[in-house]
């Protein structure tokens, strides 16, 4: 879920002032109630007692149980209608070629990344991907070498330095992160293309157009899957955790097929006797 | 050196070593390749029993039901699946309860696959190799494709559980990094855990699942 990138976006236009003059003080005054807010919630952050947590790594669990049942909510009003419709309206195509130009916006991240973490031949594709590839903003994969390239992030980059994890967040909007990864997010942040080299307004559209894209072609390329989770499970919160630190370590392990997530020593005590 | 010294250094030594050699051998369970031809081929068993499913989508409801029990019954080692996704609160469990528990979550689990099951058709599978994990378990890779496209290629790992004189069966699908036996053991320690340890208030919950199933 990323649907609250957009309104963080637009508080960083206005702080760094590239909603224009005029508009400059309401913007102002939004922003300074995103951060009032967002100072209230960090403040709310208390932490959850051992014994009433569920997994020993969720110390914020009771804040974070209610963040998720505000997602859930923004998530039925909002982001499952707009998905199921993208799904069924937008040709296949089309949400390929935004699948495309999302990915290719990431790879200059990809590459610094790469290339902080000792990956030069991954750090050398990406480059080139983005070079290729940007004749047409990523809408179209000229490359064709979409299997090849691993997406990289700063949070993984913090990682291979032996960065400590930090604690299991829930995002409002954004949903289940680790400090790490959280911080990670907000440098590839400041690496996207369009906001370094773009300008012109169509290309400011197209930048702002991607955060809400990404979250309705997200949840649309994991409708079926998501809607298990919210709709079937036993304890949804604790799935969507558990299911998070298990594709994060992945990434994270580079890990390839044959490789198994889970450590021998799991499954120990079922054989103990 | 006297005589008796010098032929238990030079020939009841090395034949005592030997010996021991040779018995460690056999002790051994069977050999990784084996473990591993045989982790492939219970792997392709149940693929093709699905295959065989798949080839009669006019089958009812209850049918199908009968047909995925059968299934779970015979691929996959479900009584240590069961304890596994319980974790530490298995052993605590009383002999009931696990009873109890053991039913409601293979019907959970059988009504999950019956909900889901049309999702299959159009794939393929493509195995890949075999791991060995330790002495008990081999990880088969292995890649689903759909034929028409619409979803792209998920890679999967299947967990067989290969114990010496025991039958090979299946333990877990790892699928794109993400154990599905393991997030249901965590799911499920959280409940238990938010109902103050309760291994019973698992099973109550379970069974509320499986009337809205």
């Amino acid at each position: 879920m990323h649907t609250g990138f957009m309104t963080g976006r637009q508080a960083a236009d206005t702080i760094t002032g590239t909603g224009g003059q005029r508009q400059t003080p309401p913007k102002i005054m939004v922003s300074k109630l995103i951060l009032v807010g967002l100072a209230g919630l960090l403040a709310a952050c208390s932490t959850t007692p051992p014994d009433e947590r569920s997994d020993s790594r969720d110390v914020f669990e009771n804040t974070n149980r209610s963040i998720y049942a505000f997602n859930m909510a923004a998530d039925t009003y909002v982001l499952e209608p707009v998905a199921d419709g993208y799904r069924s309206t937008i040709p296949e195509g089309g949400q390929q070629a935004v699948n495309y130009h999302l990915r290719w916006a990431s790879m200059p991240s990809t590459a610094i990344n790469s290339t902080l973490q000792g990956k030069f031949e991954n750090a050398g594709l990406a480059t080139l991907n983005f070079l290729v590839n940007g004749l047409t903003l990523g809408f179209a994969d000229l490359t064709q070498d979409h299997d090849t390239i691993e997406q990289e992030d700063f949070g993984q980059t913090l990682a291979s330095y032996n960065a400590p994890e930090g604690p299991y967040i829930m995002v409002p909007i954004l949903g289940p992160r680790t400090g790490r990864a959280l911080t990670g997010n907000i440098v590839d942040f400041a690496m996207n293309p369009l906001r370094v080299f773009g300008s012109g307004d169509e290309v400011q559209t197209v930048r702002q157009a991607q955060a809400p894209l990404g979250a309705v072609s997200f949840r649309a390329k994991n409708f079926d899957a998501f809607n298990d989770v919210k709709y079937n499970a036993l304890d949804p919160y604790a799935r969507t955790r558990s299911a998070y630190y298990q594709i994060r370590l992945g990434l994270l392990e580079d890990r390839v097929g044959g490789t198994s997530p889970t450590s021998e020593d799991a499954f120990e005590f079922l054989f103990e006797d | 050196m006297p005589l008796y010294r010098t032929l238990i250094n030079r020939t009841l030594i090395p034949c005592l070593v030997s010996a021991m050699a040779l018995l460690a051998a056999a002790m051994l369970p069977a050999s990784a390749s084996d473990r591993q031809s045989a982790a492939i081929t219970a792997v392709g068993s149940l693929i093709s029993d699905v295959e065989a499913m798949l080839e009669t989508p006019d089958a009812d409801r209850d049918t199908r039901h009968g047909a995925i029990t059968a299934l779970l019954d015979t691929h996959f080692a479900m009584d240590s699946i069961a304890a596994f996704s319980t974790g530490p609160y298995w052993r605590a469990a009383t002999p009931d309860e696990r009873e109890t528990y053991k039913s409601v979550f293979r019907d959970v689990l059988v009504g999950t696959i019956l909900n889901n099951f049309d999702q299959l058709n159009g794939l393929t599978y493509t195995p890949g190799k075999a791991t060995p994990k330790g002495d008990k378990f081999v990880i088969v890779s292995g890649k689903f494709t759909d034929v028409t496209g619409a979803r792209p290629p998920v890679a999967v790992n299947w967990r067989v559980l290969t114990r010496t004189g025991k039958p090979v069966q299946l333990f877990d699908i790892e699928i794109e990094n993400l154990s599905l036996l393991v997030t249901q053991q965590q799911e499920n320690v959280a409940v238990i855990r938010k109902n103050k340890g309760q291994f019973g208030a698992l099973i109550t919950a379970m069974q509320t699942r499986l009337s809205t199933q």
